[in-house]
């Protein structure tokens, strides 16, 4: 069983895809079956993400323009052969506030991923044991934190820690780990009741190294691709935040800051807001065009 | 047809002691009675009653339903308005003031020296946690003479004590509305004797006026006298910029106010529009606050570093398109009292800053390109709090950040700071650099809030220069204006002199209406738009 | 699943909602107290007279012990009574009232545009030519992946501002309703649709369409009766989704378009501590959490009898 839509839903999903009562009905497996995985779309997100990567690695590679210092008597130019994107009102690179801006948009995207698989795992096994207590404690925390709308909770979270990168991404990833959670707890239910473990456990295998060595593989097995796919919405949520003003400090040329800061421009000029917005759109897509492919690639083992 | 309004020219017609309503308007026809308006405007107050509000978008609102004992004019004198007539004792410690006969407020309670009385004690007793207290720190005691006659005692002289009484702050309020308690919300039982009652207010979306048809008690400096001439109008709250000029070119509201510079020649070049530019008359300029009692700001080399490390001029002109002036003093250039002397006195001296850093010890340099001493960056924090970032003022300060980063390696550290954290810093006395302007009030307060040791920066902090703050007690009691004008004066200049203060810009008000909205103002105690009072519109 | 074993899981569902809504409330309480800075500071602000302080801390009863003022909001929140917020001095239940419909409003037509978009180009488009097919999940793939307040900028542009044909922003008859429900809509919309259609499309290979097929049933009456029910059913299960999504899309569409609604209130309580306020909003996400999750419940059973036979 995999689970999860094309883009994972930012968070605050009462009926997860994969939730053991409607397995059955998962919207993206019910897909899956029909259509062949298209290599090309996937190839090229691939791609387009490992070139993300790389200029997040090292943009001084790409550029020679300071994406924090710029000429402020040439604020605001329109793209030209110096300045490809264009200049902001401070008169800052576009070009290279953008592709600076990857290492922190990735940056904070991983991060809250990371958070949220975590403790989205850890919490989702100790749900899955056969402990009524223990379920029912995790349960209610995933009802707790999914009651929130994403940016809501998110939002409370940052004015509680500040508004960090870290804390950013620990906001963003907070929301994310019910979606986690239930996935893992699911999974090791169904693992837990498989016939090779009950077997294992005939045969006299401890409990732990059942767990180890049977349990924790398969539960995981479905994690990184779900992963892949939500850090798009991690990336669109943090966006939000900085949209209202609770994003990355400035200067950071977070793409979600760049945005917001070139709303006040837009009559006049439209480069400082296309730019990042574009790369927004073009990295989330590539993060669920590469989820979705490896989904219906390892459909078959992870189920 | 450009409709542009020289600060210059504002403040020459100031000095005639006229009021200048609005010089645009000096030549137009016989004002019109009827017909209703909408103002859009930046900030939804988060308090309509004025005793309690600390947001200048609230006064700018209050104005309308609110009157004061005295009135200021724009020239720094006072006029009669509630109050026929006042005199000031020799010690100038008591005020008496006769009152006008024929006032009522909105909700028909009569206007007299109880409540002007009732008024002063509700805003000075702690318990009512007024924000209006601060104006009356010297306040002692109110006491009703006769029914139309009403004496405030201090219990100092306080040379700023006439300009408190006329602002908005201390407006009187019917002595039912004060009595019911939580006057937040607006509405007609905020009854005050203003031009206009305060008819709804929407949460989100707007407030409404409607003329009070009894009014016949404008301030001395009006342009006219009996009623307002709008039936009504309210106030639509239109936070961002792009969404303001919108609902002013598609025709949804009729003036806004917070107009940004990339939209001002839209305004300005359109003669459908007129675009008005307030004075920043009253109002401090926009200013670096430095606390220098915290490394590594304590070091006046380092302070000065910062004032001179970068050049204001291009930043604000890239910010604010040249419709707005970099700033010279913490007083604002169109106030009275302002210091010309320190025009072109400091500033962008970037190798005179680099030379300063490389005596003060900060001498290395990190990976960053930023200026180290034994280990350490140097840095220095800007907290401004989140509320109160508004008008592009961060993307202002992350150009200097760039500058300084660039001239001299100094990490110009800008964070939005939540109000706690805010509040925190401030309760301790631990805040670093604090961003802000001032309300408008009397010079010798204005400094006094800022650098005072009583101020609102540097009550916590310990051990405040002697200095500067000792010439501050002194001009807050100084009756003699020609005594008080050269202590603002050389607090003013100390105040850059020391880096204790880095002043940026002048703020302005901007506003644009359909050219049908005639009698657009500002008003000089507010150092803001005035009131809806003298507007009127034109037969389109 | 029979309506009896309906309606032991609503009861359920009711009873440990309850527990949701009190850990959520009791997080955000101590939450909000562990903040850096007091809250006397903050509602203080710039002034320092001697007992200011002292005087605001007891009318908020901030001068009680941590516990007493625990105990005593919980014995009004059980009253029903929301208490007075700090910063704008007025009753909690009229500001987040005043704030709930414009925001219930935007939410709604928003998640009603959504579903209806995503089932006509989901039906038009689902199991036919490879390329329309292609046009629409790339479209859908956009819009999915665009920040929604990027999208409310562009609408705003071109339809408000050059345009003209939609007013700029308020909350006054349902032309300012249009533009924001669109963009709130849209990135919903695109995500729905690919659903469905994945759904639609898996539907199409079942025997029982081949049946009905041979029985000379025409190809829309097949797609609208039979397989949109069908479809319907994973949709569903993103329902909970959607709603998180729309409520948490329309506090920032509302900013976008100086809407009123909760999104401006909680973002101005949080930042200025304004403890009643937030954890009324806390409160009533819970709520909304709840009401929609019992909701989801029961229409399932509706829409597959399957369910309701088992």
């Amino acid at each position: 069983m995999t689970a999860s839509a094309r883009i994972a839903p930012p968070s605050g999903l009462l009926h997860e895809p994969g939730a053991p009562a409607r397995a059955g009905h998962d919207p993206a497996g019910v897909a899956l079956n029909r259509h062949r995985a298209y290599p090309l779309p996937a190839l090229g997100s691939a791609l387009f993400l490992a070139a993300l990567f790389a200029v997040a690695a090292a943009p001084g590679l790409f550029t020679a323009h300071d994406p924090l210092v710029g000429d402020v008597l040439e604020g605001l130019k329109a793209p030209d052969w110096a300045h490809p994107f264009g200049t902001d009102r401070l008169g800052r690179d576009v070009l290279a506030r953008t592709l600076y801006g990857a290492r922190y948009s990735l940056l904070i995207g991983l991060g809250g991923m990371t958070v949220s698989v975590l403790a989205g795992v850890f919490l989702g096994i100790l749900a899955g044991q056969r402990n009524r207590f223990l379920d029912e404690v995790t349960s209610r925390l995933f009802d707790v934190l999914s009651s929130f709308p994403g940016v809501l909770l998110a939002m409370l979270v940052v004015t509680f820690l500040g508004q960090g990168m870290l804390n950013i991404a620990l906001a963003v990833g907070i929301a994310g780990i019910p979606k986690f959670g239930r996935i893992v707890r699911a999974q090791t239910q169904l693992v837990r009741d498989a016939d090779y473990v009950t077997q294992a456990a005939i045969y006299g295998l401890g409990r732990r190294q059942i767990f180890l060595r049977h349990v924790l593989p398969n539960v995981l097995v479905a994690v990184p691709v779900i992963a892949t796919v939500y850090i798009g919405s991690t990336i669109l949520t943090v966006s939000g935040l900085s949209f209202l003003g609770l994003g990355p400090q400035p200067p950071i040329p977070e793409w979600g800051v760049m945005l917001a800061e070139s709303r006040d421009v837009l009559r006049v000029a439209w480069w400082p807001a296309v730019f990042p917005g574009a790369a927004i759109t073009l990295t989330v897509i590539a993060f669920s065009t590469v989820g979705v492919f490896l989904q219906k690639r390892f459909e078959g083992r992870i189920a | 047809m450009k409709k542009f309004v020289p600060l210059l020219a504002l403040a020459t017609i100031s000095a005639t002691g006229l009021a200048p309503l609005s010089p645009v308007d000096a030549a137009e026809p016989q004002p019109r009675s009827g017909g209703t308006l909408t103002w859009g405007v930046t900030t939804e107050p988060s308090c309509f009653d004025p005793h309690r509000s600390s947001q200048q978008a609230a006064f700018f609102v209050a104005r309308n339903y609110i009157d004061s004992l005295v009135g200021k004019r724009a020239d720094g004198t006072f006029a009669p308005w509630l109050a026929k007539e006042w005199t000031i004792s020799p010690d100038g410690k008591v005020y008496t003031f006769t009152l006008r006969e024929d006032v009522v407020f909105h909700d028909g309670e009569v206007f007299d020296a109880a409540v002007v009385k009732a008024n002063f004690d509700f805003v000075k007793n702690p318990a009512n946690a007024a924000n209006a207290v601060a104006l009356l720190e010297y306040f002692s005691a109110a006491e009703v003479i006769s029914p139309h006659v009403v004496r405030l005692t201090l219990s100092k002289p306080d040379s700023t004590f006439l300009e408190s009484v006329s602002n908005v702050k201390l407006g009187l309020i019917s002595p039912k509305s004060l009595a019911k308690g939580d006057l937040c919300g607006g509405g007609p039982s905020l009854a005050g004797t203003g031009p206009f009652v305060f008819e709804r207010y929407v949460r989100g979306q707007s407030a409404s006026f409607v003329r009070n048809e009894r009014y016949a008690w404008p301030p001395g400096y009006a342009a006219h006298q009996g009623p307002a001439h709008l039936d009504g109008f309210s106030f639509r709250f239109l936070p961002e910029y792009a969404v303001r000029t919108g609902a002013l070119t598609s025709g949804q509201v009729d003036v806004i106010e917070g107009v940004q510079a990339t939209d001002v020649s839209l305004f300005a070049d359109d003669p459908q529009y007129r675009l008005l530019i307030g004075p920043s008359g009253a109002s401090t300029s926009f200013t670096l606050n430095i606390n220098y009692t915290r490394a590594p700001a304590d070091d006046i080399r380092v302070r000065r570093a910062l004032r001179d490390g970068f050049d204001p001029e291009p930043i604000v002109r890239q910010v604010y398109l040249s419709h707005v002036k970099r700033a010279w003093s913490i007083i604002g250039p169109a106030n009275p009292a302002y210091n010309k002397a320190l025009v072109g006195a400091w500033g962008n001296d970037i190798a005179g800053a680099n030379r300063l850093l490389d005596e003060a010890g900060w001498t290395q340099r990190d990976a960053q390109g930023f200026r180290t001493r034994e280990g350490r960056r140097l840095t220095l924090d800007v907290g401004y709090p989140q509320p109160y970032v508004r008008d592009n003022r961060e993307i202002l300060i992350q150009g200097i950040q760039a500058a300084l980063r660039k001239n001299i390696g100094l990490d110009l550290n800008l964070r939005i700071v939540t109000a706690g954290e805010y509040a925190k810093g401030n309760a301790t006395g631990t805040w670093s650099i604090y961003p802000n302007t001032d309300n408008p009030a009397d010079p010798a307060r204005e400094l006094w809030d800022m650098l005072g040791s009583r101020g609102f920066l540097y009550t916590k902090v310990p051990n405040p220069d002697p200095e500067i703050t000792g010439l501050i007690d002194q001009a807050l009691q100084a009756t003699d204006p020609v005594a008080k004008r050269a202590l603002t004066d050389r607090i003013q200049v100390l105040g850059v002199e020391k880096a204790f203060i880095v002043p940026l810009f002048a703020p302005s008000w901007f506003l644009a209406a359909k050219t049908a909205v005639r009698g657009l103002g500002f008003e000089a105690g507010l150092d803001s738009p005035s009131n809806a009072y003298d507007v009127w519109l034109a037969k389109e | 699943m029979g309506s009896r074993a309906l309606w032991s899981r609503v009861a359920a569902r009711l009873g440990t909602s309850v527990i949701v809504a009190w850990a959520s409330v009791t997080a955000a309480f101590l939450a909000l107290h562990a903040l850096p800075g007091r809250i006397e500071d903050i509602l203080a602000g710039d002034i320092d007279t001697p007992g200011l302080r002292e005087a605001i801390a007891a009318e908020w009863g901030l001068d009680q012990s941590l516990l007493a003022q625990y105990w005593a909001f919980l014995s009004r929140i059980a009253g029903g009574d929301l208490g007075t917020s700090y910063v704008l001095r007025q009753p909690v239940r009229e500001i987040v009232g005043s704030q709930l419909w414009p925001t219930v409003q935007l939410a709604l037509t928003a998640g009603v545009l959504a579903v209806a978009l995503a089932v006509a180009v989901a039906l038009l488009t689902a199991g036919r030519g490879r390329l329309s097919r292609k046009v629409a999940s790339a479209i859908e793939l956009v819009l999915a992946s665009t920040p929604v307040f990027w999208i409310g900028i562009l609408l705003l542009m071109l339809f408000s501002f050059t345009l003209r044909w939609f007013p700029v922003s308020g909350a006054n008859g349902w032309q300012s309703l249009v533009l924001p429900a669109i963009a709130l809509a849209l990135p919903t919309a695109g995500l729905l649709a690919q659903v469905l259609r994945e759904a639609i499309e898996k539907a199409l290979d079942q025997p029982f369409v081949t049946t009905i097929r041979a029985r000379g049933v025409g190809e829309l009456t097949i797609r609208t009766r039979h397989l949109l029910r069908h479809a319907s059913l994973p949709a569903v299960t993103l329902g909970g989704w959607l709603i998180g999504g729309l409520l948490g899309g329309a506090v920032i569409t509302e900013k976008v378009f100086g809407r009123p609604g909760l999104g401006s209130v909680t973002l101005g309580a949080v930042l200025t501590h304004d403890v009643p306020v937030v954890l009324a909003v806390v409160l009533l996400a819970a709520f909304i959490h709840v009401a929609a999750s019992t909701l989801l419940d029961i229409l399932y059973l509706l829409i597959d009898p399957r369910l309701r036979a088992a």
